[in-house]
C-alpha cells in the first residue's frame, strides 16, 4: 500500500489507527475477560452476607477507598506486613472492586480478625481514642443510622444482576440478618470479612 | 492463561511485530514512478505547498529497528509471548516468593537465637527487646497504643498491674489464646440505692474498716461482687477480675463510668494470636511486654 493513499483518505487512516490500537487491547485486556483465574472465584471466596453487603455499601459511600487499598502487591515487604498477596479470583464478587490506588491508611484486604469488633467501633467513632497518631476522620453518625432490610435487598439484587450467585434463600435471610443493626455494625462486619482466600499462605 | 488464549496473544503479538517489519520494508523500497531522492514531489498541497522526496532520518529508522529487536528479545527472555514463561523463567510471584523465603529464613534464624533465652532475660536483652518492640508495633499497638499505655477498655501494659497475671506463662497465654473478660450487668439485680452505695465504696476504696455509706456498700459488695472481685476487693487474676482497691481503671473511675459498668456490665476481649504469630514471636513479645512493666 502506498502511504500517500493513507495520508489522503482520512477515513481509511482512522480505521487503520483503530486496528493498530486494538492490538494492545486484544493482547492485554481480552485474556483477562476469558481467563478462569480472573473470572472465577478463588477457592474459599464466598459472596458477602447481608450485613456485610450493607457495610460494604457504607465503605463505598464514605469513600474509604480514597485512603485505603484492598490489594496486597506481589512484594515481599507487603506480604510480610499485610498477609498473602492479592489474587484476581478474590475480587470476582466485588462490584465495583475496592482495590484502590492510594494508601494514606494501611491496606485493608486482610484486616479481618486482626482487631475485635469493639476496637473497630471505638476506632470508627474516634480513631484517636485508640491510635493517637492517626489522621483518619471519625464516623460517629454511622452509629445513629439504621440498616434497613429494604436497602440491603436492593443492594443484593444489584449484585445478583451483575453475576454474584445469591439464592432466593439468601434474600429471605436478609430481615433477620440486619434487624436492629446500625451502619456502624454493618461496616465492622464488612471489615471483619476481609480475609485472604487461601489461609494456608498466612505469614 | 490457558493455552488457547496464550496462542491468541502470541499470534497477535507476532503479527504486530511482522507488520512493523513489513512497514519499514514497504516504505523504504523505491517505487518505479517515484521522483529522484531529494527532488520535489509532484503533489501540491493547499495551492502552494510541496514536499521533497527525502528518506526517513537514519536515527529515526534505527530507533524503529531497535524497538523491533527489543520486542523480540523481551518476549524470548521474559514471560510475554502468550503463555510462554521465557528462558529466564522469571515471574513477579517467583521473585516475591524467593525474597520472602530469604527474609523469612534470616528472620527465623534470629528469632530462634533470641527466643532461646528465658522470658525474664528477654525482658532486658536489647536485641530481643528491639524485635519485641517491632512485633508490638505491628500486632499490639492498634489497641494498646504505640507507647503501650493502653486506652479506655484496653489495659496499660507499662505498669506492673496485671488483670490476668504478669508471670511469663500468664502473658504468653494471654497473647496466644486471647482473653475474654466478662463483667455481668446488674441492671435488673440491684436497686438504685445499692448501686450508689457500691459506687461510694469502689470509687474510693477505704484503707481500714469502711464506715457510713461505704460500710453499706461493703455489705452489698460482699454479697454480689466478692465472688469475682474477692472479699477484700483485690480481684482474681484467674478470672481477670480487676483489683478495685488500687487507682488503676480500665474503663474509668469516675462515678458515672462506674455506674455504667455496674449496670450494663463490660465485655473485654483480647483476640487470640495463635494464627498470627509463631511461638518464638509470642515469647519475645511476652518478654518485651513484661520488660515494659519493670
Amino acid at each position: 500500500m502506498n502511504h500517500e493513499k493513507v495520508e489522503k483518505h482520512i477515513g481509511l487512516m482512522a480505521i487503520l489507527i483503530a486496528v493498530v490500537i486494538s492490538v494492545g487491547g486484544i493482547v492485554e485486556i481480552v485474556p483477562l475477560m476469558i481467563s478462569k483465574s480472573t473470572t472465577e472465584a478463588a477457592p474459599g471466596v464466598e459472596p458477602l452476607e447481608p450485613l456485610q453487603v450493607a457495610g460494604r455499601d457504607v465503605y463505598v459511600r464514605e469513600g474509604c477507598y480514597n485512603c485505603h487499598s484492598q490489594q496486597v502487591r506481589y512484594l515481599a515487604e507487603e506480604v510480610l506486613r499485610y498477609g498473602p498477596a492479592a489474587k484476581p479470583g478474590e475480587s470476582v464478587y466485588d462490584h465495583p472492586f475496592q482495590w484502590g490506588s492510594k494508601r494514606t491508611g494501611p491496606d485493608l484486604s486482610r484486616v479481618g480478625g486482626r482487631y475485635n469488633d469493639e476496637w473497630h467501633e471505638l476506632h470508627l467513632m474516634d480513631p484517636r481514642a485508640v491510635v493517637p497518631e492517626s489522621n483518619m476522620p471519625g464516623y460517629p453518625w454511622l452509629a445513629r443510622k439504621q440498616v434497613t432490610a429494604d436497602d440491603v435487598r436492593k443492594m443484593m439484587g444489584a449484585l445478583r444482576t451483575v453475576g454474584v450467585p445469591y439464592t432466593d434463600a439468601d434474600f429471605e435471610a436478609i430481615p433477620d440478618a440486619v434487624a436492629g443493626k446500625t451502619q456502624l455494625d454493618a461496616l465492622v462486619a464488612y471489615l471483619q470479612s476481609l480475609k485472604a482466600s487461601d489461609q494456608e499462605v498466612t505469614q | 492463561m490457558n493455552p488457547t488464549t496464550g496462542w491468541l496473544v502470541a499470534g497477535v503479538s507476532l503479527l504486530n511485530i511482522l507488520a512493523c517489519v513489513w512497514l519499514i520494508w514497504a516504505t523504504s523500497r523505491r517505487k518505479p514512478n517515484e521522483v529522484a531522492e531529494g527532488a520535489v514531489k509532484e503533489d501540491v498541497w493547499d495551492g502552494d505547498l510541496r514536499e521533497l522526496n527525502n528518506p526517513l532520518p537514519r536515527w529515526w529508522l534505527n530507533l524503529f529497528i531497535i524497538t523491533i529487536v527489543f520486542a523480540i528479545g523481551y518476549m524470548v527472555v521474559f514471560p510475554g509471548f502468550g503463555h510462554m514463561a521465557g528462558v529466564l523463567d522469571w515471574s513477579k510471584r517467583g521473585e516475591m516468593e524467593s525474597k520472602l523465603a530469604q527474609l523469612t529464613e534470616r528472620r527465623e534464624a534470629k528469632l530462634n537465637e533470641l527466643a532461646a533465652f528465658p522470658v525474664a532475660e528477654i525482658a532486658s536483652h536489647p536485641d530481643a527487646r528491639k524485635v519485641g518492640q517491632e512485633l508490638f508495633g505491628s500486632y499490639c499497638a492498634g489497641c494498646h497504643g504505640a507507647n503501650a499505655e493502653g486506652a479506655r477498655g484496653y489495659p496499660n501494659l507499662t505498669d506492673d498491674d496485671w488483670l490476668y497475671g504478669g508471670t511469663p506463662q500468664a502473658v504468653v497465654a494471654s497473647i496466644t489464646n486471647g482473653r475474654g473478660g466478662v463483667m455481668t450487668p446488674f441492671l435488673s439485680q440491684l436497686s438504685n440505692e445499692q448501686v450508689s452505695q457500691l459506687i461510694a465504696l469502689v470509687a474510693d476504696w477505704p484503707e481500714g474498716e469502711p464506715s457510713g455509706r461505704q460500710a453499706e456498700g461493703m455489705a452489698v459488695f460482699r454479697q454480689r461482687c466478692a465472688a469475682c472481685h474477692g472479699m477484700d476487693g483485690h480481684g482474681n487474676q484467674a478470672l481477670g477480675a480487676p483489683d478495685l482497691t488500687d487507682d488503676t481503671w480500665l474503663y474509668g473511675g469516675d462515678p458515672d463510668t462506674i455506674r455504667e459498668t455496674i449496670l450494663f456490665g463490660r465485655q473485654g476481649k483480647m483476640p487470640s494470636h495463635k494464627a498470627l504469630l509463631s511461638e518464638q514471636e509470642i515469647k519475645l513479645l511476652a518478654g518485651y511486654v513484661i520488660g515494659l512493666g519493670q
